[in-house]
C-alpha cells in the first residue's frame, strides 16, 4: 500500500507569528528595517516549502473561521512548493457549486492537478448563521452531498442539468480546455451513521480524528461494508496532531494534545494504523514550521521504512 | 485629480498578433510548435509551463511599465480571477487584481473573509469588478436561476452583508436574500481596507445598486457623445440617490509608431476574420442592457474594416478579433494619446486598457502612449470649465 503524507499547516496557529502588527518591538538602538510587506503569507509559503523540502507528500490547509481563508492560502502558497498535492478544508457553504468547480479546475489547470478538496464538518447553529448560512440542521449532509454531485457534475458532463433543493443548473458543464483535468480527491469527514452513509456514496478518502485502534477498525469495516454497496472504494485518511521528541520522556514533558512519544514510538503507531489501512496520514503539530521539520526529518523516514516491507509482502 | 491605469489579463488565452485570431498563448487551442504556455519540448513534449506563466509575465509588464493593477475578467471558459489572484500574490509588487464577479455565486460572509485573506496576501491590492450578469442561458449554466432585476436587489444585499460583517464585529441583517445574525470578520482580517468597487450594468436596477455601493461605475467604450450622456447620466442619478461614482472606461488599442501601422493590422486582422467568428457574435441572447447597446454597431454585417470607423481613430470591429467589447482605439501614439485625454476631459477618472497581444503590448502602451497622457487633458478640462 502506498502512503501519502501531508503536513498540516493551522493558518489560526501561533496567530501573532509573522504579522507585521505584532511583531516584538525591539530597543531603538536595533535597526529593524521590516516592512509590512513581509508578513503572514510569508511564513505559511514558509511552513509549504518546509514540507515539500522535508518529504511530505503534500499540504493540508485547515479551515478555521477565525483566521485566513484556506483556499487563498493554498493558492497563495502553491507556486511555492511546486511539488505538493495541497488540500484545503472549506465548507460546503461557500457558495455555488458550480463556481466552486470552476475555481477547482482552475487551480487544476494552473499548478499541474494538485488539488484535492476537503469538505469541512459543518458547523453548529450559531456558527452557521453568523456566516449567512440559512440551511437547516437537518438538511445539512444533503446539502453537501448536492454540492458534490453538481460540483462533479459540471465537470464531468456537458451538458449537465440539475435541479434540486440547494442548487439548480440548466445546460451547464465545462468545455474544454477545462474539463480536461481531473476533479479533484475529495476528503470528507465525522463518524455519525449519515456521515458514514455521504463518504460511502462521495468521498474518495474519508478521514477520522485521532482514535483507539478498535473504534477506528469499526468505522473502516463499517464504511467498507456500505461503500460495497454502492459499488464503490475508498481510502482511508487520518487527522493526527503530534507530539515527536528524541525520547518517550521529553515527549510526555510536553503537556499538549495528540500522540506523544519518540521517533520510533510514533513511526509504530502511525504504521500500525497503516496496517489497519489507512494510507492518507495528516500530521500536525505546534509550532508547524519547525515541527514539519522535526517530523519530516526523523517521523516520516521511519514510517516509510516500517510502511515499506508491508507492501513488498 | 488623479486617473488611475489599469491593463487587463486576458483569462481565455491570448493571441501573438492582432492580425490573427488563433489562440497560440494557453492552451485554448490544440498544441502545436509555436505554443506558449504551455509550449513544445525541442522533442515534441508538453514543456510543463502552464497558462498561469503567462499571466505572470503580463501581470510583471504591466506593473513596470506603469499600470496600477489589472481585470481579470470571469466567463464560463475562463479561468477563475480568485484562483489566479492568490497564484500570482506573492510574485507581483504593486499590481492590483481587480477580480470580475458575479456576487451570487458566493456566500457573502465567505466573499469578505477570501477578500480579506487575500488583502492580506497582497497588501491591500484587491479590487472588486462587481458584475451582476449577463443573464439568459448563461446565467443557468452558471447555476443561477434569478431574474434580472432580483440578480441587482441581491447584488445590493451582497455587498450590504460583505461590508457589514468587514466593518462590525456584531453585525446582523434580515434581507430578502441574506439573513446574518452576530457576525463579523476577525479582527486580523477585519481591519483591511475593503476592496475598490467597479460596477457596470447599465439598466435603472444596476443605477440604484451603484448609487449604494460602487466607487467606479464601469462602461465599455461607447461613441464619444453617447458615452459623455451616459456618464453624465449616471452621475446625476446616483447623486440623487445619494451616492457619488467616478466613471471608468475600458477600452482595447491599436496603438503603432505611424497610424498608417494601426490600421495596416486593423486591416490585416479583419480580413482575417472567420465565417465562424462572424457567426459567433451575431446575436448571441443576452438580457444584458449594455450588450444590446454594443450589438447595435453590426460589426458582424460589414464587409470592409473601413465601413466599421465610426469616427477618427474609432474603430467599431473589435469583437470580430476577440471576445468583449466592439469598439476601440486605433491609431498612431499620438492620436491614441488624444483620444484617452478627450475622455478625460469628458468626465473619465479610471482607465482598462488593453491590446493584443496583452504582454508586449503592456510595455508599448506603457512606454509610448501613458507618458503622452495628461497635458491634453488639462487644457481640454480648463476649457471645459
Amino acid at each position: 500500500m502506498t502512503i501519502r503524507i501531508y503536513w498540516q499547516l493551522d493558518v489560526a496557529a501561533e496567530n501573532g507569528r509573522s504579522e507585521p502588527t505584532e511583531r516584538p518591538r525591539y530597543q531603538p538602538v536595533i535597526r529593524d528595517i521590516r516592512t509590512a510587506s513581509i508578513n503572514r503569507y510569508d511564513y505559511y509559503a514558509q511552513i509549504a516549502r518546509a514540507a515539500a523540502l522535508t518529504g511530505f507528500d503534500g499540504l493540508f490547509v485547515a479551515h478555521r473561521t477565525d483566521a485566513d481563508d484556506s483556499q487563498i492560502v493554498a493558492a497563495a502558497v502553491a507556486r511555492s512548493a511546486p511539488r505538493l498535492t495541497i488540500i484545503p478544508e472549506f465548507p460546503a457553504s461557500v457558495g455555488s457549486a458550480v463556481y466552486a468547480a470552476k475555481q477547482a479546475v482552475s487551480f487544476q489547470r494552473l499548478a499541474h492537478e494538485r488539488l484535492g478538496w476537503a469538505i469541512a464538518p459543518d458547523a453548529d447553529a450559531a456558527t452557521r448563521a453568523r456566516g449567512a448560512d440559512l440551511v437547516a440542521e437537518d438538511d445539512l449532509i444533503a446539502r453537501t452531498e448536492e454540492f458534490l454531485i453538481v460540483a462533479r457534475g459540471v465537470h464531468g458532463e456537458r451538458p449537465f442539468s440539475h435541479k434540486g433543493r440547494f442548487f439548480e443548473v440548466e445546460g451547464g458543464g465545462f468545455e474544454a480546455p477545462l474539463n480536461r483535468v481531473a476533479f479533484p480527491k475529495v476528503f470528507l469527514r465525522g463518524t455519525s451513521e449519515e456521515a458514514l452513509a455521504l463518504s460511502a456514496r462521495h468521498a474518495d478518502v474519508h478521514l477520522f480524528d485521532d482514535a483507539p485502534i478498535d473504534e477506528l477498525r469499526g468505522h473502516i469495516e463499517a464504511l467498507d461494508r456500505l461503500a460495497l454497496k454502492e459499488g464503490r472504494n475508498l481510502d482511508y485518511g487520518i487527522l493526527q496532531p503530534l507530539v515527536a521528541r528524541e525520547t518517550g520522556e521529553e515527549a510526555s514533558e510536553a503537556h499538549e494534545r495528540g500522540l506523544a512519544g519518540s521517533y520510533d514510538e510514533i513511526a509504530d503507531r502511525l504504521a500500525e494504523l497503516a496496517a489497519l489501512g489507512i494510507n492518507h496520514f495528516i500530521l500536525g503539530a505546534e509550532p508547524g514550521f519547525e515541527e514539519a521539520y522535526r517530523i519530516g526529518q526523523f517521523v516520516l523516514p521511519r514510517l516509510r521504512a516500517r510502511v515499506a516491507p508491508a507492501r513488498a509482502a | 485629480m488623479s486617473i488611475d491605469f489599469y491593463w487587463r489579463l486576458p483569462t481565455h488565452g491570448c493571441h501573438a498578433s492582432v492580425r490573427r485570431g488563433s489562440y497560440d498563448r494557453g492552451d485554448w487551442s490544440p498544441l502545436a510548435p509555436g505554443n506558449q504556455a504551455p509550449g513544445l519540448t525541442a522533442d515534441g513534449e508538453d514543456d510543463g509551463y502552464r497558462y498561469i506563466d503567462h499571466l505572470a509575465e503580463i501581470a510583471k509588464a504591466a506593473e513596470v511599465s506603469g499600470f496600477i493593477g489589472g481585470l481579470i475578467p470571469s466567463f464560463p471558459n475562463t479561468d477563475d480571477p480568485w484562483v489566479i489572484s492568490p497564484l500570482l500574490a506573492r510574485e507581483t509588487k504593486s499590481f492590483r487584481f481587480m477580480i470580475a464577479f458575479q456576487p451570487g455565486f458566493l456566500n457573502p460572509v465567505q466573499a469578505a473573509r477570501l477578500s480579506a485573506s487575500l488583502q492580506r496576501a497582497t497588501g491591500g491590492r484587491t479590487v472588486y469588478n462587481i458584475i451582476t450578469g449577463g443573464g439568459g442561458p448563461s446565467q443557468l449554466w452558471w447555476g443561477d436561476s434569478f431574474s434580472h432585476d432580483d440578480r441587482y436587489g441581491r447584488t445590493t444585499e451582497f455587498l450590504d452583508v460583505l461590508k457589514g460583517v468587514w466593518k462590525d464585529q456584531d453585525f446582523s441583517y434580515d434581507g430578502r436574500f441574506y439573513k446574518v445574525e452576530h457576525g463579523g470578520l476577525p479582527p486580523l482580517l477585519g481591519r483591511e481596507e475593503i476592496p475598490e468597487i467597479w460596477f457596470s450594468g447599465s439598466s435603472d436596477a444596476a443605477l440604484q445598486s451603484a448609487a449604494k455601493h460602487a466607487d467606479y461605475y464601469l462602461s465599455w467604450l461607447e461613441p464619444f457623445d453617447q458615452l459623455t450622456d451616459k456618464f453624465a447620466r449616471v452621475k446625476e442619478r446616483t447623486a440623487a440617490l445619494g451616492g457619488e461614482q467616478k466613471c471608468a472606461v475600458r477600452v482595447d488599442l491599436v496603438a503603432r509608431a505611424t497610424e498608417e501601422e494601426a490600421w495596416r493590422d486593423i486591416r490585416i486582422g479583419f480580413e482575417n476574420v472567420s465565417d465562424e467568428t462572424r457567426a459567433r457574435w451575431r446575436g448571441q441572447p443576452t438580457d444584458s442592457v449594455g450588450a444590446a447597446r454594443q450589438a447595435a454597431l453590426k460589426p458582424t454585417e460589414a464587409k470592409r474594416y473601413e465601413e466599421l470607423i465610426v469616427a477618427p481613430n474609432l474603430w467599431g470591429g473589435f469583437n470580430l478579433l476577440r471576445g468583449g467589447p466592439a469598439l476601440g482605439i486605433v491609431g498612431s501614439y499620438e492620436q491614441c494619446a488624444a483620444k484617452l485625454d478627450e475622455l478625460i476631459a469628458r468626465g473619465t477618472d479610471a482607465f482598462i486598457l488593453a491590446g493584443t497581444p496583452h504582454l508586449e503590448e503592456a510595455y508599448r502602451v506603457g512606454e509610448e502612449v501613458l507618458p503622452l497622457l495628461g497635458r491634453k487633458a488639462e487644457t481640454l478640462l480648463q476649457a471645459a470649465e
